[in-house]
């Protein structure tokens, strides 16, 4: 502290010096806000573009996987259609075969062994219906062997059942049909048909997985084979 | 003392400099704030383009890629119905032989649950 009072150039050093400090504290600060500033320029753009890029790897991860997986499907539908086209193929051939053997069935009945094929089925029918009064339908041109057949079959059915039954011809089936017999009993209630045509349905459907084996072998994809 | 009013005068202007200088510093620091934001805009840009370019070269090889397996696996079919319509043809005469076979085998046989009844 001056005891006594400042001459001009005392005040005027003073002054400069104030001036000085002033500029000074104001340089300081300014750059203390500049050095802030870029500090704060790094981070906020840092964090800008880390949270765009976490969103875009997001967009861009999902359609990733969508393209993946409409790939995948893709694939399986190739695979699907591929085996449809197997399947449609076996099945075509399938039909192919019961359509030859529906054409071949006429010529069953001309056989040597037809008078013995309807004396089997005859009894056959009489043991399935078991019943004291039975017509035998059959077509005309069958109706002479059927005669002797049903006298046969009804000895053969008390031989093997103890029964007995009555029966009537009737030549009412169509001359459509490849041949056989159809039972109708009961008061007309009960009707059997063991006619060949139908014999051969059935057949087409039980025999099944046997034709697919020896049509085209062994089915790999089962786990147990009968 | 005339002269002190001049030094506050003085003093005065040195503060209203100093008070530009700090306000320099403070638009810098709101230009450096902008600029962050159009900076990072523009990398978001780049990286944005550069992910679509990746995806598309991605989605242009899995394209090809299913096209070649479709190839392979019509290829593998056709195949396929060759064998099944060649078996088919060495085999459906038997089989329907043995279809023909059995329409006419018949065995008359009671139910196993009934009895012969004897006179």
């Amino acid at each position: 502290m001056a005891s006594r009072p400042m001459n001009d150039e005392e005040v005027l050093t003073e002054m400069n010096k104030m001036v000085a400090f002033i500029k000074q504290e104001a340089l300081e600060k300014a750059r203390e806000v500049r050095v802030k500033a870029d500090e704060e320029f790094s981070i906020e753009k840092a964090k800008l573009v880390k949270q765009a890029q976490q969103a875009i790897n997001a967009q861009y991860e999902k359609k990733r996987k969508g393209a993946e997986v409409s790939q995948k499907i893709a694939h399986s539908t190739l695979t699907n259609k591929s085996r449809l086209r197997i399947l449609h193929l076996r099945e075509q051939h399938l039909q192919d075969l019961f359509q030859a053997a529906r054409e071949q069935l006429a010529t069953l009945a001309s056989s040597s062994q037809y008078v013995q094929f309807l004396q089997g089925i005859i009894a056959q029918g009489f043991l399935q219906l078991l019943e004291a009064e039975v017509s035998i339908h059959v077509r005309e041109a069958d109706a002479a062997a059927a005669k002797d057949a049903a006298a046969a079959a009804s000895n053969q059915y008390t031989e093997i059942s103890g029964r007995r039954v009555k029966y009537e011809l009737v030549s009412s089936l169509s001359p459509d049909l490849a041949g056989g017999i159809k039972l109708v009993s009961g008061n007309k209630r009960i009707t059997l048909d063991n006619s060949l045509d139908e014999r051969l349905r059935l057949l087409e459907d039980r025999m099944l997985p046997e034709i697919r084996y020896e049509l085209y072998g062994k089915n790999e994809n089962r786990r147990f084979q009968t | 003392m005339a002269g002190q009013s001049q030094n506050i005068q003085t003093l005065l202007e040195a503060e209203k400099e100093a008070q530009k200088l700090v306000q320099q510093s403070r638009q810098y620091r709101t230009q450096r704030l902008k600029d962050a934001h159009s900076e990072a805009t523009k990398e978001i840009e780049d990286y944005k383009a550069q992910k679509e370019q990746e995806f598309k070269s991605y989605e242009a090889s899995h394209t090809g890629n299913t096209q070649s397996v479709q190839a392979t696996v019509d290829k593998e079919t056709d195949a396929k119905l060759r064998v099944i319509s060649q078996q088919y043809e060495k085999n459906k005469d038997a089989v329907v032989k043995k279809l023909l076979d059995r329409v006419i085998l018949v065995q008359p046989e009671l139910h196993r649950n009934l009895e012969k009844l004897e006179e």
